[in-house]
């Protein structure tokens, strides 16, 4: 299974068209124009898809970088996180 | 799908540079990853076209489809859910679901319900629809429990499945059937409460990916087959004709072979619908002819048309059965119960969708059925459809006494009797027209497809005509055969479509056609939008024969040309409607 790492990105790349590879780590409700409220939606309803989870409406707040999502999901105690 | 793959195939088909195709998704509720979905799913079914999906307002349906009356969408998703018709029905608002409320909920949902069919009706000039009617389930708002039907919910069901049945018969509106989307997407697994109550959007992502998959099914309305070749032994019935002869073969319940007469029943149904059925089987001729006459034999013997009996190689029966129905091997299924034959088949035409016979599994061989009806199947039945069999038996004939000494071409068409009817009115539309232009492969002008919307506009054109050909002669009617359109230009006459049914090679009908409109248009020239493509060779040797090789894209025909060269005509033509 591919680390969580490269799935996030791949999840960023898929819901930011214009969102380069080299920026997805970067990336921000701040940096990302496209990063709207339905943009935010389809990314953590991806996420929750990709890595089987399910995300609290009190999470749903504070996931506004790459790396807040990603630390996020390295807290999450589940085998689809974490590489086998 | 899952909905980052969704994700990916929007992004890379946004990529393409071809003009893009527009599309609607009209619902109530926040579109978010529906539209994603069905955006993939057209992607994947229209690869060569760039989707572009538009999307209403929220909460307001009516409003949406209303829309599209003034939109340039090509066709549209209509997505009805509960709330739609009362928003009491939905679990966002808190309007109340007590007794008292029923009565009321009932009524509103029957106004609202009418009000939407009227917003139908008036937009299927505009632009074909597919429509979803409520896929989710009812709130618990009525009294018994969930285990007891209330009356109250049958009375709002039948409202739907009232609708539904009026909408189904419009050839423009293409009802999602809720049987199909039961066995893809569970009843109890399609809401989804927190999407719904925090973001408006109500379905879970399954039931999204396979609502998506089957609008867009709708939306493409895919082409039926034409064809369908099956295998004899142990697949029209059970048992090997050669080893247990003429009595030992069977296809009833007595003998536990049920499952085959199922069969013959399902090609019967085929047949009647317009599906041409062969045989290809490695047996005795003889004794085949015998089974095929058996009285009891559910499929008729006059259905089956040709047999290919004998012990040679099945590829080269199904060669000679695509050349006498003149149809293309992506037109065609073939069905039997050996692995190896239909190896080889699948190795000589890789283009024909080959099917095995579950012999020995009942629920296999019924699966088979429902896949069979997705390959051939059609909105409506028409005329063309009952008499296409015995058209090709006609031709087939033909084309063998054309081959023969005894007669001429010239005395056989003469002696034919042929009448050729030619109709110019364009609306309302004869949904023939359209469908001879999209299926039509070999005697086809330049391979331009139409949408039910595009084919519209083409006829509002007010320069534009069309022609819709229908033959007979003394052997029987072919039907409506043939489509021509095009428009004037000065002293020339520009035909941008031309298709003929391959069922009506051979008699000189497109001769005829050319010199009707010699005749009936004050031109010295006629040009053609021509395309060569792999499959027109027809209609490229009907031009060579006038202006050799190689043909240019805009074919030009004059008058002279054309009569010095023309054959001798037989055919009395007609004409009818004035455009």
């Amino acid at each position: 299974m591919v680390d969580p790492r490269t799935r996030l990105i791949k999840c960023f790349l898929a819901v930011f068209s214009q969102l380069k590879e080299e920026d997805v780590t970067q990336a921000s409700v701040a940096s990302v124009i496209d990063w709207d409220s339905v943009a935010s939606i389809t990314l953590l309803t991806v996420i929750e898809e990709e890595f089987s989870i399910q995300l609290s409406a009190d999470d749903l707040g504070s996931l506004t970088s790459f790396e807040k999502i990603l630390e996020y999901l390295k807290g999450v105690n589940t085998s689809n996180v974490t590489p086998s | 799908m899952k909905l980052l793959e969704a994700l990916e195939i929007v992004k890379k088909g946004n990529l393409q540079k071809s003009e893009g195709t527009e599309f609607f998704l009209a619902c109530g509720f926040t579109p978010l990853h529906l539209q994603t979905f069905l955006a993939a799913q057209l992607q994947l079914l229209l690869p060569q076209r760039r989707i572009e999906l538009q999307t209403g307002l929220y909460g307001d349906l009516l409003g949406n489809i209303s829309s599209l009356i003034k939109g340039t969408a090509e066709a549209a998703a209509v997505v009805i859910e509960w709330q739609d018709l009362d928003p009491r029905l939905g679990i966002r608002r808190l309007g109340g679901w007590g007794p008292a409320k029923l009565p009321e909920i009932l009524e509103n949902l029957r106004a609202q319900t009418e009000r939407i069919r009227q917003a139908i009706e008036a937009t299927t000039a505009k632009v074909s629809l597919a429509i979803s009617l409520p896929t989710l389930p009812l709130p618990p708002l009525s009294s018994p429990p969930g285990w007891r039907a209330s009356a109250f919910e049958f009375a709002l069901r039948g409202c739907l499945d009232s609708l539904g049945a009026e909408l189904a018969q419009d050839a423009r509106v293409r009802v999602l059937n809720p049987q199909r989307l039961d066995a893809l997407s569970s009843p109890s697994e399609r809401l989804d409460v927190k999407s719904e109550v925090v973001n408006g959007f109500p379905y879970r992502l399954h039931h999204t990916s396979v609502l998506a998959e089957l609008l867009a099914r709708l939306i493409q309305n895919p082409q039926p087959r034409k064809g369908l070749v099956t295998d004899l032994d142990d697949t029209l019935w059970s048992g090997i004709l050669g080893e247990v002869g003429l009595e030992g073969i069977s296809w009833d319940l007595d003998h536990h072979s049920h499952i085959h007469g199922l069969y013959q029943q399902m090609l019967r149904t085929l047949a009647e619908e317009g599906v041409l059925i062969g045989v290809a089987s490695k047996n005795d001729p003889a004794l085949v002819n015998g089974a095929l006459q058996k009285k009891n034999l559910i499929l008729g013997r006059d259905q089956i048309f040709p047999v290919e009996a004998h012990w040679g190689p099945k590829s080269e029966s199904l060669h000679r059965i695509l050349k006498a129905w003149n149809v293309g091997a992506e037109s065609v299924v073939f069905i039997d119960d050996s692995p190896l034959d239909l190896a080889e088949v699948k190795a000589a035409f890789p283009e024909i969708e080959c099917v095995a016979f579950p012999k020995d599994d009942p629920q296999a061989a019924y699966q088979l059925f429902e896949t069979l009806r997705d390959l051939f199947g059609k909105q409506t039945v028409s005329e063309e459809d009952s008499i296409r069999l015995e058209s090709l038996r006609r031709a087939s004939a033909l084309r063998e006494q054309n081959q023969g000494a005894t007669h001429s071409t010239d005395s056989f068409l003469e002696q034919a009797g042929a009448h050729l009817t030619l109709n110019y009115k364009k609306l309302p539309p004869d949904p023939r027209a359209l469908d001879l232009v999209n299926k039509t492969n070999q005697f086809n002008l330049n391979g331009r497809r139409f949408t039910d919307v595009s084919w519209l506009r083409y006829l509002n054109d007010p320069d534009s005509f069309t022609v819709l050909a229908a033959y007979e002669d003394k052997f029987g009617p072919l039907g409506k055969i043939a489509v021509l359109a095009g428009r004037e230009e000065g002293r020339v006459l520009l035909i941008d479509i031309w298709v003929m049914s391959c069922r009506a090679f051979s008699r000189r009908i497109e001769h005829s056609l050319i010199d009707h409109l010699f005749d009936r248009f004050p031109c010295e020239e006629i040009a053609f939008e021509f395309a060569a493509m792999p499959r027109n060779g027809p209609i490229q040797d009907f031009f060579a024969g006038f202006l050799g090789q190689p043909l240019s894209p805009r074919l030009r025909l004059s008058r002279k040309l054309f009569m010095e060269k023309r054959p001798p005509l037989f055919i009395d033509v007609k004409e009818i409607g004035n455009g």
